[in-house]
């Protein structure tokens, strides 16, 4: 039979299991919230490409109006080009180190036609 | 593997009762294989019984080939013991032998701490007394349990007698001693009996914890999977939206852009036939295919896409409608790859777009001041009519009293002699209001400016912008001296933007202007502060000049007048061209002045003043394609600054 301290040494047991668990936890939870990000950075940019086309077409500065449809913090995020009806928005969405924001870079683009004689 | 546990009590029967229900509830907990037994001190024997249970029997039989006083009795193993503490060592090799799973051994109180020092490997104890009379035994029980970490109940209520006997025959028994039996036998063997199920429980928590953990993580990214699926169906349905909306904004765009060329007149003053103009078919066609456009574009098949022009009777229609019907594909969604069903979902997107005129972004003041002390080009600032060279030094200065942390406003500038009467009937006090033809306002380079605040900073800075003040008594009142002289000539001759010459402001007219009737345009234009091109891009729309036009719906003339309109305008003979372009220039003052806004005013003219003021807005597609139509001919003629159609997505 073993002694009556076993069970303690077990319990133990499963806290540093549950200690190794953790960062994986973690880690699952980043890549759900990076996930959510970079579809949220996706969404934006289309509403962002579109509110550009829409001003565009309406005689106003597209990349303007793009830049306006930004939430504020995707404004330093992101990189517009209108040109000819056609704009483009790129959003970086937040990530813990710059080169895989980098990587996960998201775009949209949209064109509507432009007044006559703006090209 | 064998869990052991001792009970005890001063009062045999009720302890060994008690002991007896333990066994019970443990072994229906754990469904472990239990025995009872009785250690009992002096030298009484009994004989062996037949009536004993299997467990009992051979831990009896084990016993006594050891050659110790055991009997079985029911489920009860009895040992009586000659001397504390004798025969204790042999118990252990005995209950092994016999391998139940689950022993309680009931001992009086008198062999608790021998039995624990025997070498018999204990689990944990029960002790039944009587609180708070027997309150050091229970603490000398409980200190020489905890004293070797074993698990140890101290229970004050005995299990009644009839509990007690069901016990000893091996059923539960019932009610609250069955409760209590299996809350201390829960206790004790949770935490005493490593083989026991509270152990097999924590293994098993061992072996879940990091399936449970990983499954949450895993769960985590699903949902996140989940979601990101969900938000890229709606980002394929609003993508399909979007190619609807542009399309039709594109194709809308494309009808603003023609309907100059649409309202061309067919043919040129030499009669050869106007390349420019555009049909009504051909207008259509090419907004259908900047639709289209649009959509290859914005890569949606076109044949996905259908274009319709809900006002195509108008003139000039300048709505559109877009339909998109597509389809999209979960599979090809981020995150959709396993979560959707792969069926691709239909989608049909509409949008509806028109170029309108702003109602609410334009006062409509007049963009040229015609005869009185000034005429030339407009420009207004605060509200205010200008000079342009003169708007041009107030914005410097403005700027200049800005950094001063002074906020100018431009109080008066510009008054025609209509206005200038209206004023004098008010304040006729030649002191501080000029009469009609007398003020310089009437030159359009005299400001009144405000606030107070500001008098000093304009006292010692205006100067510096050109600007005098006129009057020692009027703080507030300046010229500007810095450009042609008030009401000259020269000043009649700057050009829009300020700077040299201008074209004189007759010849402003648009060139579709019969030479018949300029005269009288430029004259009533004058007289009643309204812009001549207006007048003459909205005489171009109601009858192309022709004073004999009569509609359909009654309006007779040049101006298109209703009788009782003419009649209330003091206009008896609506065939009369010059008295009627009186009229309409005095009607479209009056709507100008009610309305501010140069397209609602177009739209009561057309539509009637009740119906424009009901809705605030441009009533009827028939009377949107009226004022868009005017617009159209004044800024294409470009003797107007008439703000440009809007194009926008209506839904």
């Amino acid at each position: 039979m073993p002694p009556a301290a076993e069970p303690a040494r077990s319990r133990g047991q499963a806290s540093i299991e549950l200690l190794a668990a953790v960062p994986a936890l973690f880690l699952a939870a980043a890549i759900a919230v990076q996930l959510l990000l970079v579809g949220y950075s996706l969404s934006i940019a289309d509403g962002a490409a579109e509110a550009g086309a829409v001003a565009s077409a309406a005689g106003r500065s597209a990349g303007g109006a793009a830049r306006e449809a930004l939430p504020e913090w995707a404004r330093g995020r992101s990189r517009i080009s209108a040109e000819g009806g056609r704009v483009r928005v790129e959003v970086r969405p937040p990530a813990p180190f710059a080169a895989l924001s980098e990587a996960l870079t998201v775009s949209s683009e949209a064109w509507s036609r432009p007044p006559r004689g703006s090209g | 593997m064998t869990a052991t546990l001792i009970a005890s009590g001063t009062d045999r029967r009720s302890s060994l009762g008690m002991a007896a229900a333990v066994a019970v509830e443990g072994a229906r907990l754990t469904g472990a294989e239990t025995l009872v037994i009785e250690l009992g001190e002096g030298a009484q024997r009994r004989g062996p019984t037949l009536l004993a249970a299997a467990g009992a029997r051979r831990v009896e039989e084990a016993l006594r080939a050891d050659d110790l006083r055991a009997s079985a009795r029911g489920h009860v193993c009895h040992l009586a013991l000659a001397d504390p503490g004798e025969g204790l060592d042999a118990l252990g090799p005995a209950i092994d032998r016999a391998e139940p799973e689950l022993v309680v051994i009931h001992l009086p109180s008198s062999l608790w701490v021998p039995t624990l020092e025997s070498g018999l490997r204990v689990d944990g104890g029960v002790l039944l007394v009587s609180l708070p009379a027997e309150r050091s035994l229970a603490a000398l029980a409980v200190g020489e349990m905890k004293g070797r970490g074993l698990p140890v109940r101290i229970s004050s209520r005995p299990p009644g007698p009839l509990a007690a006997r069901r016990a000893l025959a091996g059923v539960p028994p019932g009610g609250a001693a069955s409760d209590l039996a299996r809350s201390i036998a829960r206790r004790l063997l949770d935490l005493g009996w490593p083989g026991g199920p509270g152990s097999s429980r924590e293994g098993g928590r061992q072996g879940q914890a990091l399936p449970a953990l990983l499954g949450a993580g895993l769960i985590l990214i699903l949902a996140a999977l989940a979601l990101t699926a969900i938000g890229g169906a709606a980002t394929g349905r609003g993508r399909v939206q979007r190619a609807a909306d542009l399309a039709a904004l594109s194709a809308v765009r494309s009808m603003r852009d023609d309907v100059p060329r649409l309202l061309a007149p067919a043919s040129l003053p030499s009669g050869a036939p106007n390349p420019q103009r555009l049909s009504r078919g051909e207008y259509l066609e090419r907004a259908r295919l900047a639709a289209i456009d649009a959509a290859r574009r914005n890569r949606v098949d076109p044949s996905r896409l259908r274009v319709a022009f809900p006002d195509s009777s108008a003139n000039p229609p300048l709505r559109a409608r877009a339909t998109v019907v597509g389809e999209v594909d979960p599979g090809r969604l981020p995150g959709g790859r396993r979560l959707a069903n792969r069926a691709p979902i239909r989608v049909v997107a509409r949008a509806v777009a028109e170029a309108s005129a702003p109602v609410s972004s334009w006062t409509g003041m007049p963009a040229m001041a015609e005869g009185g002390g000034y005429s030339g080009p407009l420009v207004y600032r605060d509200g205010e009519g200008m000079r342009p060279d003169v708007a041009a030094a107030f914005d410097r200065m403005s700027a200049s009293a800005r950094r001063a942390g002074l906020d100018l406003v431009v109080v008066s500038g510009f008054r025609s002699d209509a206005e200038q009467a209206q004023l004098f009937a008010r304040h006729p006090d030649p002191r501080w209001v000029a009469p009609p033809g007398h003020s310089l306002h009437r030159c359009a380079t005299e400001l009144d400016l405000g606030p107070s605040s500001a008098y000093g900073w304009l006292a010692s800075n205006a100067h510096r912008f050109a600007f005098v003040q006129r009057y020692s008594w009027e703080a507030w009142h300046y010229g500007f001296a810095g450009g042609p002289a008030p009401c000259s000539s020269a000043g009649n001759a700057l050009g829009p933007d300020g700077q040299g010459a201008g074209a004189p402001s007759s010849t402003a007219l648009p060139g579709f202007v019969p030479g018949p009737y300029r005269a009288s345009i430029l004259r009533s234009a004058s007289r009643w502060n309204v812009s001549p091109g207006l007048l003459a891009a909205q005489l171009m729309a109601e009858s192309g000049f022709n004073p004999r036009a009569v509609s359909p719906a009654g309006a007779l003339g040049i101006a298109q007048f209703m009788p009782a309109t003419a009649r209330s305008y003091g206009l008896r003979d609506p065939f009369d061209p010059i008295a009627s372009i009186d009229a309409q220039a005095h009607l479209m003052a009056d709507l100008l002045r009610r309305f501010h806004s140069v397209p609602l005013a177009l739209a009561a003219y057309n539509a009637g003043s009740g119906a424009v003021a009901a809705c605030g807005c441009i009533p009827y597609a028939e009377t949107r394609a009226y004022v868009a139509r005017i617009l159209a001919l004044a800024n294409g003629a470009g003797v107007l600054l008439s703000p440009p159609l809007e194009v926008r997505l209506v839904k």
